[in-house]
């Protein structure tokens, strides 16, 4: 399925569809709602492209199955729901240690623990700042439509490979579950070459080996160093954000996901009562854009985080405006999205009260 | 404009299938829109409702508190979903499983025997497209001649020799209920 005729899809589908159209030559997954219609679909097409289709034993087989795969330099990919993506925290440790170009897909569902399997953003500290061992950086990438669900799959897999690190696409239950028109276009991304590390049998020339762990202190300081190269590197070319109607704001509403959608229709509501309000939004979680944030806290504008969780990107924004301006929080844990209504009485509260700490609704 | 469209009734009565065939044709009119299922524990027992949003600009949130317009296939869905209906809203309802009363004043309400008509077609299996074609008879966005194109995308190639009883039962839909 490529080409530009728009159709109605899932986003779940949409995702394993664009893996497909990305190369995708490995799946390894194993069910859980709100995610597993990507691996009931791939159960389908991956072995008609004569490609490997696993359901795994276990989400931990599950990422451990990919990190195997793609040390021969194959693109492969697992798809999981918050819980279980807590179960490949030390997995991914262990790639952005051996640099290995992981794609995980997590449509998040609400914890902690079990939860249930309705949406929420929960994950953004599991996927910004991981669970795993050990200074890493993943790049994280959050679609906020079924297309960007296409669009950002694509790019997941290119920069895996571009710079050998985990890619972590965080969609959330109702961006997996909901269809709308999309289209899947080309994979506008170059073929990356693999060949100077990839694990491909030594024949004819010298033998290789990928390991993260370091006996010579010396070469193990040098390789998170030069790790950290790598993710300035990734910092200065790939950050990437959206804004709305900036420029006169003196309140920017600050969301990432599927919640871009409220507080962009919040803006226009706002708007049209006289209120100066613009819309940002992160399109990389990881590396995030602080320093736009920034430069924007430096010119005045007050920040208004909205997302589903007790605050987690807050901080980040919080971080980023260092007290140059306010930073207020508009959210709930998890289930019910914060309908556009909320949102726009919240900030008028804001409004009427100066800056408030936070607005738990 | 953005106006949103519940449709409910029990697991079988091919709900989720009006949505999907909704949210085509409003797709091949040019529109925005969103079609969001439940996927929670509801679905795993009775009854199950799909969500539509139709927008002239981007569709916000795909999943609201109150809907301008519900479909409803059984008692249980009236029951349920007469609460959410917006004021100035309409709830278009199957007579055939649903009883005819009036729980609120401030909303709209269209009876029609979505069930019988079907049989009278010969399969209650197509009784989502009666609806549809009544739902089409009562709101102006939704339009009876895209939901056929709707339903014809959604068929693909390989069903085609259903599109003949499925447009005479929206047809006969549409027909059901004079304004």
């Amino acid at each position: 399925m490529e080409s530009n005729e728009k159709v109605l899809i899932k986003g779940n589908y949409a995702i394993a569809q664009a893996a497909v159209n990305a190369g995708l030559q490995c799946y390894f997954g194993y069910p859980i709602t709100p995610q597993t219609e990507i691996g009931e679909y791939l159960s389908g097409v991956m072995p008609e492209l004569g490609k490997a289709y696993v359901c795994a034993e276990s989400e931990l087989a599950a990422i451990n199955m990919v990190l195997g795969a793609v040390s021969t330099g194959v693109r492969a990919m697992t798809t999981s729901s918050s819980c279980a993506v807590a179960l490949m925290q030390e997995a991914l440790s262990y790639a952005c240690g051996d640099e290995l170009p992981v794609v995980l897909v997590n449509v998040m569902r609400a914890g902690p623990g079990l939860g249930y399997i309705y949406p929420a953003q929960g994950d953004y500290n599991q996927s910004v700042y991981g669970g795993g061992n050990g200074d890493y950086k993943i790049i994280v990438l959050a679609p906020s439509t079924v297309q960007e669900c296409i669009d950002y799959t694509y790019r997941a897999f290119y920069l895996a490979q571009k710079y050998r690190n985990p890619v972590i696409l965080l969609a959330d239950g109702l961006l997996g579950q909901m269809m709308e028109p999309a289209s899947f276009g080309e994979n506008p991304y170059p073929e990356v070459d693999v060949s100077s590390w990839a694990l491909t049998g030594a024949k004819s020339r010298e033998g290789r080996a990928i390991y993260s762990v370091g006996p010579d202190e010396k070469k193990q300081i040098q390789h998170i160093y030069n790790l950290f190269e790598k993710f300035e590197l990734i910092k200065k070319n790939e950050t990437s954000y959206e804004e709305f109607n900036i420029e006169d704001a003196d309140i920017i509403l600050t969301a990432f996901g599927s919640m871009t959608r409220n507080i962009k229709a919040a803006m226009t509501v706002l708007r049209d009562k006289g209120l100066k309000v613009g819309c940002f939004r992160p399109v990389t979680l990881s590396p995030f854009p602080y320093e736009r944030i920034s430069n924007l806290a430096k010119l005045g504008k007050k920040f208004v985080v909205v997302e589903m969780n007790m605050g987690q990107m807050f901080k980040d924004v919080r971080y980023a405006v260092n007290g140059k301006s306010e930073v207020s929080l508009i959210n709930r844990p998890c289930g019910e999205w914060l309908s556009v209504e909320e949102i726009v009485s919240a900030v008028e509260n804001i409004y009427k009260k100066g800056a408030c700490y936070a607005t738990s609704i | 404009m953005e106006k949103n469209f519940i449709i409910a009734g029990f697991g079988g009565q091919g709900v989720l299938l009006a949505g999907t065939i909704l949210a085509n044709s409003f797709m091949l009119a040019d529109k925005n829109v969103t079609w969001y299922p439940c996927y929670g524990a509801e679905m795993r027992g009775g009854t199950v409702n799909c969500e539509i949003v139709v927008s002239d600009t981007e569709v916000s949130s795909v999943h609201k508190q109150d809907t301008d317009y519900a479909l409803v296939l059984n008692q249980q869905s009236f029951d349920k979903f007469v609460q959410r209906v917006k004021t100035g809203g309409t709830i278009v309802a199957n007579s055939t499983l649903v009883a005819e009363t009036k729980p609120r004043a401030d909303i709209n309400y269209v009876f029609a025997p979505m069930g019988d008509l079907a049989n009278e077609l010969g399969t209650s299996k197509v009784t989502n497209m009666v609806a549809l074609g009544v739902l089409s008879s009562v709101v102006d966005v939704v339009d009876k001649n895209f939901l056929a194109l709707g339903f014809e995308k959604v068929m693909g190639d390989k069903k085609k020799d259903l599109i003949p009883l499925n447009k005479k039962a929206l047809e006969i839909g549409f027909d059901a209920v004079k304004i």
